[in-house]
């Protein structure tokens, strides 16, 4: 619990992170219709992958952000000494990217909509994908992040080495959304962050002890 | 409370020590000295169970684990050295009461400090924001490498004054430090690097 407080003390501490994050995206989103057309029927056809794409790219643009410090001001190591299970923490770390980068997301999702010419049932589907994806995202992003921590070039290595992970969940929320809320999409989304909530913060623990031992 | 057999360790194909062998026991103090990149930091992770790419055997009989303060102290530059010292608490189970904080903060002078963020402070103040664990923990041995640097005198009289308070205790330190540490008595003294 203490763990989680930290978090959002630090997230509360540095709000230029989540602004970053949601500038980002209304920037992107702002673009697209000047460079390709202000044409509503063209917006509305690529709304969907359009969203999911920025916010991609975003949660990979986030994925260092604290973990680079912790290392970096030795806190992993305090991590894997304590007692504290280690998978419990990367879940927490994995929850304050969500809420630095997804949640202000998703709270800027319906006018995102809006303004890329959604109707208001494809608003709903845009956010129940986005609700069930940017936290598989932020697991793999944490994970990815662990990995490289304190490598040379990670900034590099990191987006090569996550980005194809992220791509059956873009796939997914894309998919959900362009087919009106087909549930099968819906119920495999559920499925991923199911499984990745399970099984991703055991996999970043380990990955915690290979970077403390660089 | 820690066995040390024939622990070898080599970093890009150099031995940085061979077939060590060393025990530590309750009340007693463990000086480890050698030149820089003689492997004391590397030792320290060892013994920590940081890093495992070592050969030989590391034995601790020990209810919980080692309380470690290394070169990086574990502080985010956000927070104040009282959540930070809250929190790496946590880590370890450990519940501690603001008041409890503040006493060991102000034991290392950092009274007028409490609630500023780290990134504010001096290298030796945040030293001191680390060691300040030291009063907090209920870890038998502690693993401190060169928390001698960096200290003024009265830092380095209150972290002399809590190590003899912690082997009187029964508990164990084990330490290395640059320059000559007054105010130990026996100390057991371990030395590392070519000149062996």
């Amino acid at each position: 619990m203490n763990a989680l407080m930290r978090e959002c003390k630090i997230l509360v501490r540095s709000p230029a992170d989540a602004v970053q994050s949601l500038l980002f995206v209304v920037m992107v989103v702002t673009l697209f219709p000047l460079a390709i057309s202000p044409d509503p029927s063209v917006l509305a056809g690529i709304a969907a992958g359009l969203i999911w794409v920025v916010a991609l790219l975003a949660a990979l643009l986030a994925a260092e952000r604290g973990i680079q410090a912790d290392f970096a001001d030795g806190v992993l190591e305090q991590m894997v000494l304590g007692n504290t299970p280690l998978w419990l923490l990367c879940l927490i770390k994995a929850f304050a990217h969500w809420l630095s980068c997804g949640l202000p997301l998703l709270l800027i999702t319906p006018l995102l909509g809006t303004m890329l010419a959604l109707e208001a049932l494809e608003i709903y589907w845009m956010l129940a994908s986005l609700a069930l994806g940017l936290p598989v995202l932020s697991l793999f992003c944490t994970l990815g992040a662990m990995l490289t921590v304190g490598l040379d070039r990670s900034s590099v290595l990191l987006p090569l080495l996550i980005a194809p992970f992220l791509i059956p969940t873009l796939i997914l929320g894309t998919q959900w959304v362009q087919s009106g809320g087909q549930s099968f999409y819906g119920y495999m989304l559920a499925a991923l962050l199911s499984l990745s909530v399970v099984t991703l913060p055991l996999a970043t623990g380990v990955a915690v002890r290979i970077a403390v031992s660089r | 409370m820690l066995q040390v057999n024939a622990l070898s360790c080599h970093r890009q194909g150099e031995w940085l020590f061979k077939a060590l062998d060393f025990s530590v026991s309750g009340g007693e103090l463990l000086e480890i000295r050698g030149d820089n990149g003689a492997g004391k930091t590397t030792l320290f992770k060892i013994l920590a169970g940081l890093f495992d790419d070592f050969d030989g055997e590391v034995k601790w009989d020990l209810p919980g684990p080692p309380l470690f303060v290394g070169h990086r102290f574990g502080l985010n530059a956000q927070l104040s050295p009282a959540e930070n010292l809250s929190f790496l608490m946590a880590l370890n189970q450990g519940a501690s009461s603001r008041e409890d904080l503040e006493a060991a903060l102000e034991r290392f002078n950092l009274a007028d400090v409490v609630d500023q963020p780290c990134r504010n402070l001096s290298e030796g103040q945040r030293k001191r924001v680390a060691l300040s664990r030291l009063q907090l923990t209920d870890a038998r041995v502690w693993l401190l490498d060169e928390a001698f640097s960096a200290l003024d005198a009265k830092g380095r009289q209150v972290l002399t004054e809590l190590c003899q308070d912690q082997i009187a205790q029964g508990g164990a330190v084990i330490f290395s430090s640059h320059q000559p540490v007054e105010g130990f008595g026996l100390t057991k003294v371990l030395a590392l690097g070519k000149s062996l």
